[in-house]
């Protein structure tokens, strides 16, 4: 089956109040396009679930989509802290549910094994267990230990961004695979963007290095660049100097929304013109 | 003048708790240093990971943007996640934490400053520490700016329990702080107690900036080892490692750290295959 669709079609997939997985962890392999496409939507009242997030979380609070975010980690690593996360944190105008690394991907496997938790000991000790009500303490039923389970999270959609794609859906990753797989096979809906759509027969000759089977799929849109402005290795590297153009919008109302103007209320072409040829952001880019 | 900085100092500190074959994160350039130097010296069959990313048996080359370029081009082993939380909970993995406050009992928070539910500073989220301290058999932490706002009687946010009630009932010493290398000194956790205690004093160092940069009372014995410095292959290896000096961004901030930035953004490609020259698939 051809599944080739667009940004905008991935979105009108996406209700509102639905629950949306973001592949991708910190600056890396964040599907920016798709993204984007849903901050310029109608959509609203969304609830997040993110690993190690950033970009996507700020954005998307930054543009007033989200009701609720799940996340282990927001923020932009050295270059600083999320401004509109930080916002929203503070103001209390999101609601937030703070778990870990680890958790959001047992929770994610609890989803995919149609069991309601899995057990863990990750989190005794600390007060994650006091702030976030998502999580309780049980007793195993073999030795007595005090266990957390972490109850099954389950999303409406996945969005993910890979190297290569076939019409069909089938995804390479040639980099770090992040939680992606465990996105894919929780969510009801997958959708890929892909920096390029191959011919299958040529797509298969990657190996192993397909990680995305096409059976979880239910629409691929083409996209290059399409994790910009996080990092698609073995591509492009994250590009740091519009990082630090988008932390200095998001921090001042003005800047803010022209930065939305420039950057997120525009086409794709549009938005990769507005950064300069093709041929100049690889030159910054391509490592 | 002694010759080397406060950072080769931590670094160096930092790489003699390291030993054995095990994974050793990269994900701060103090921790990727310190691996390194430890692996270059006494500890030959360390796991390093590649800088920040996740390939196995790289040598650190520490860079804001290319991590996974690192792991290609120097074919390092590439590792999944579930091939790091796996290390983490069969305690084969180590990873120096830069936490935002610890306390004298080695609780410490990177997630908010002030309540969690209203937040004065929200930061950034717990991320994977409470795995950390829930599994392994060193807690190694590490600061750049030892003062009262860091070091403090009680953290805001416990995001990686130390020795709490909840650790004596469910989790015994797994994942107990044991180390916190700090630009003052080296300090350690008395189990029984659950309470720091100065391990070395840095070279010039004296007890009483100590207690004053520390949010409590802590009890220094008169007669508390002076830190042994780096040797002079112990700098040469950090230096060799870190040629665009990523190390320095930790201890910067304002306009000097954005420069740094900026040059190291700029540079860091060329350098990355000046050393390792690119090897396509």
């Amino acid at each position: 089956m051809n599944k080739v669709v667009s940004c905008d079609d991935v979105v009108a997939e996406i209700r509102d109040g639905a629950t949306v997985a973001i592949g991708g962890s910190s600056l890396s392999r964040k599907p920016m396009a798709l993204v984007r496409a849903l901050a310029r939507s109608g959509r609203k009242n969304l609830r997040l679930i993110v690993n190690v997030g950033g970009p996507e979380v700020d954005l998307l609070i930054g543009t007033d989509k989200v009701a609720e975010a799940i996340y282990a980690f927001v923020g932009f690593e050295v270059m600083g802290l999320a401004p509109h996360f930080r916002r929203a944190r503070q103001e209390g105008s999101v609601r937030f549910q703070e778990w870990t690394e680890f958790t959001v991907m047992a929770g994610l496997d609890a989803a995919i094994k149609r069991v309601p938790f899995l057990p863990t000991h990750t989190g005794l000790g600390t007060d994650l267990l006091r702030v976030n009500s998502a999580f309780r303490t049980i007793q195993d039923p073999f030795e007595g230990q005090t266990l957390v389970a972490v109850p099954a999270l389950r999303p409406d959609v996945a969005l993910i961004h890979v190297n290569l794609a076939d019409s069909q859906g089938n995804g390479v990753i040639l980099g770090d695979g992040h939680m992606d797989v465990l996105c894919a096979k929780a969510a009801r809906k997958t959708f890929l963007s892909a920096e390029q759509i191959l011919l299958p027969e040529r797509l298969q000759t990657y190996g192993r290095d397909v990680r995305i089977l096409r059976t979880l799929v239910s629409g691929v849109v083409e996209a290059p660049w399409g994790a910009h402005f996080t990092g698609c290795a073995p591509d492009y590297r994250a590009d740091l100097t519009h990082v630090q153009e988008y932390l200095a919008a998001a921090r001042d109302r003005a800047a803010w929304h022209d930065y939305l103007e420039r950057y997120v209320y525009v086409s794709d072409q549009d938005y990769l013109r507005t950064l300069g040829s093709e041929r100049m952001l690889g030159e910054r880019l391509r490592v | 003048m002694p010759a080397y900085s406060i950072d080769e100092l931590i670094i160096t500190c930092m790489a003699r708790e390291l030993s054995g074959e095990v994974l050793v994160s990269s994900v701060t350039a103090l921790g990727a240093l310190a691996a390194h130097v430890a692996k270059s010296t006494h500890a030959p069959d360390l796991a390093v990971l590649s800088t920040p990313e996740s390939g196995m048996d790289a040598v650190p080359l520490p860079t804001l943007s290319l991590g996974q370029f690192l792991t290609d081009n120097q074919r390092a082993i590439p590792l999944t996640m579930e091939d790091i939380f796996d290390a983490i909970f069969t305690d084969r993995f180590r990873i120096w934490i830069n936490p935002a406050q610890i306390d004298q009992h080695g609780n410490v928070n990177i997630s908010v400053i002030g309540p969690w539910d209203h937040p004065k500073v929200a930061l950034v989220g717990s991320r994977g520490i409470p795995e950390d301290t829930s599994h392994l058999s060193q807690g190694l932490y590490y600061l750049t700016s030892h003062s009262p706002r860091t070091v403090v009687p009680k953290v805001d946010f416990i995001s990686g329990a130390g020795y709490t009630p909840e650790r004596a009932q469910w989790l015994g010493p797994y994942g107990a702080p044991t180390c916190l290398v700090s630009d003052l000194g080296v300090f350690g956790w008395d189990p029984a107690a659950g309470r720091m205690v100065p391990r070395s004093l840095h070279p010039g160092v004296s007890a009483d900036t100590v207690r004053e940069r520390t949010g409590f009372p802590l009890e220094i014995p008169a007669k508390v080892p002076v830190t042994i410095p780096p040797s002079a292959q112990e700098v040469a290896i950090i230096h060799a490692a870190d040629p665009l000096e990523v190390r320095k961004l930790e201890l910067l901030s304002g306009k000097e750290a954005a420069e740094k930035f900026a040059v190291i953004y700029e540079r860091e490609r060329q350098t990355l295959h000046a050393a390792w020259p690119r090897r396509r698939h």
